[in-house]
């Protein structure tokens, strides 16, 4: 719900309620005025009338009260309170009924007492307040129509700062070199959430430079020693006046050394991964990728006579060819590693989706911890990092990954 | 060929320079930014090789030095960054070749002949090792005047060995040569022992001499006579 909506749900809540509220009171008040009035006209008919009696010693006619209509009636009471009450009015000339008020006492001519009834008609004040009441109404549509406008478009305008600063925030990006730069404005909180905004990103930058910093470091602290023992075996080699046994040995610590730089870099990997540190995306085709590992890969299938099985749809992805190279390479890999002699290797491309199927050991794989880091079959000469920087590739892309074991083939599953 | 080799690792930089050291090489070191600008302004060399990462500064101000002194000396950069973006900026401001730590010191000696020969015999595409003639260009080899066919990875373990003569290559540097680390081939190298078996026996059918020979199991050697 936009925030225009949720200020206008509120603002029609309360401006109703009011209203409502001020019309309640309002008709009672008016009623109550309009009552009194009549009261106060009553009374004075009821007093000239006493004053006719008193002046005149007879009771006046009907026609001396113009349209007010007044009854006598003989009485046995000595006291009456005069009272005032609502009451039906006959119109004469109209010959209809109407709302009506009268006032009822005691008028004494001769000793006799004369129940005294004065009944005049409410049509008057009824319609006015009618009128008001329209008048009301009126105002109240008015004011939520205008409020309604008013939300809408002002507070949209008002805000409009407020919403600068959310697209500038959406197409913020920590590895943009440019400075985040926001638009002064008149509202002071908008100015300071301007404030706190730009001074975040800049540490946030600052941090993300420190980070990709310290990787790269890392990454020249521990290289540079491999690199060492790595030449300093190259030397080792030369000496032929070595023997045999010298040569096994050294042979491990090649293996050692090198398990020891993948790993290193894999962990580096991994970690620009996780931080998002290669943004170099660009339109590639899978198909034309696959098919490129497919041949680059025959020889390591070859060798131990695996077939392979492509089924290639046409699909373009936006990626880093850098990290597409590492999955299919990673894939590929595994694949062929964990494949048994003699076995398969089906590669299944669609619109959405890429499947890596392959034979190899009889029992499906543990899915739960398949893609932790450092996990890996007994026999696996691998770092256990390469399914894990698959895992991650395909999150940093929002595809989602599976494995299943189907028909007796590995299968894993990346849906785009 | 003179080398100056700029790496602030003193253990690496004895191994470079022992390992370049023959061949009638002549190389000098140096393990600081200000050492290797006095030695490029006093001396010519034919290949420089530049750590990035220097104690006094970064290794490309030496790349901005040779560009702005129009110096011709051929670079290779060795970095332990193996960032997509440094490697960009050295090839883009006059490295001619960029090695990630660590390297096998066969590797590196390849890719430096490799680009001292592109720089130094511009027109002349022959490489000529007694009777085996390769034509860089073309990438075909003859033997004896004789056409040897060989495949791509043959023809590239061939300059390998013949870049490296008279060394011990070990299996993990060849395979490392011919498929890249990220292939993870990892302790497989009956790849190697394949291509190796059949490039040697079309040298010998094209009545070559067996230049090449195993070494107890750890790798192979190019004889140099």
């Amino acid at each position: 719900m936009k925030l225009w909506a949720h200020y206008n749900k509120a603002s029609t809540i309360i401006t109703i309620s009011v209203l409502l509220a001020g019309a309640v009171i309002y008709y009672f008040a008016i009623n109550y005025i309009a009552q009194q009035q009549l009261n106060r006209d009553l009374t004075e008919e009821f007093e000239e009338v006493e004053d006719y009696v008193k002046l005149n010693g007879q009771l006046p006619k009907q026609a001396d009260f113009d349209e007010d209509q007044t009854t006598f009636l003989k009485t046995s009471k000595d006291t009456l309170k005069t009272r005032y009450f609502d009451t039906a009015y006959s119109d004469p000339k109209e010959k209809k009924t109407e709302a009506g008020r009268a006032v009822r006492g005691l008028v004494s001519l001769k000793g006799q007492h004369y129940l005294t009834t004065i009944t005049i008609s409410r049509e008057g004040t009824e319609y006015l307040i009618q009128i008001i009441g329209a008048i009301t109404l009126a105002l109240m549509v008015g004011l939520l129509i205008i409020l309604f406008i008013t939300n809408r478009y002002i507070l949209n305008g008002l805000w409009r700062p407020f919403y600068d600063t959310l697209n500038a925030l959406k197409t913020f990006n920590i590895s943009d070199s440019n400075t985040f730069h926001l638009k002064n404005n008149k509202v002071d909180e908008f100015n300071d959430l301007n404030h706190v905004v730009e001074t975040m990103s800049l540490r946030v930058k600052t941090d993300y430079v420190n980070l990709k910093h310290f990787t790269e470091n890392a990454s020249h602290e521990m290289l540079t020693p491999l690199a060492v023992i790595t030449t300093k075996l190259d030397t080792l080699i030369q000496d032929e006046t070595l023997k045999p046994e010298q040569f096994e040995q050294i042979n491990d610590i090649y293996s050692a050394a090198s398990k020891l730089s993948r790993l290193n870099q894999s962990l580096l990997l991994l970690v620009k991964i996780e931080n998002k540190l290669l943004d170099d995306a660009e339109e590639l085709s899978l198909d034309g990728l696959i098919s490129q590992k497919t041949r680059q890969f025959n020889e390591l299938a070859q060798s131990k006579d695996i077939r392979i099985n492509e089924h290639l749809g046409e699909k373009n992805i936006t990626a880093s060819k850098y990290l597409i190279d590492i999955l299919l390479n990673n894939l590929f890999s595994n694949a062929i590693r964990h494949n048994s002699n003699d076995g398969w290797l089906i590669i299944t491309l669609t619109t959405d989706k890429l499947i890596f199927q392959n034979t190899g050991c009889e029992k499906p794989l543990d899915a739960d911890i398949l893609f932790e880091r450092f996990q890996k079959g007994q026999k696996s000469e691998g770092t256990g990092l390469g399914l894990t920087i698959v895992k991650n590739i395909c999150n940093l892309y929002y595809w989602d990954i599976n494995y299943s074991f189907e028909h007796s083939m590995h299968t894993f599953t990346i849906k785009f | 060929m003179k080398l100056l080799i700029i790496e602030d690792e003193q253990a690496l930089r004895d191994n470079i320079t022992n390992y370049f050291n023959e061949d009638g090489n002549i190389c000098e070191s140096c393990s600081c930014l200000a050492d290797a600008i006095t030695k490029l302004s006093n001396y010519e060399y034919d290949c420089v090789l530049l750590d990035i990462g220097l104690p006094d500064g970064d290794g490309f101000a030496v790349l901005e030095y040779l560009k702005v002194q129009m110096k011709n000396e051929a670079v290779l950069i060795i970095s332990a960054r193996n960032s997509l973006d440094d490697k960009l900026k050295g090839l883009n401001i006059g490295a001619d070749d960029y090695l990630t730590k660590p390297f096998h010191l066969a590797e590196l000696k390849a890719r430096v002949v490799a680009i001292y020969r592109r720089k130094a015999f511009n027109s002349n595409n022959k490489l000529v090792f007694n009777e085996i003639v390769i034509n860089l260009l073309g990438r075909t080899v003859d033997v004896n005047q004789t056409p040897v066919i060989l495949t791509r990875k043959e023809y590239d373990m061939l300059l390998y060995f013949i870049a490296n003569k008279g060394k011990v290559i070990s299996k993990n540097a060849i395979a490392e040569h011919l498929w890249g680390d990220e292939m993870d081939m990892h302790d497989n190298f009956d790849f190697i022992y394949t291509h190796i078996k059949n490039l040697r026996k079309k040298l010998l059918d094209a009545k070559c001499n067996d230049y090449l020979s195993s070494i107890y199991g750890i790798g192979y050697k190019f004889k140099a006579e």
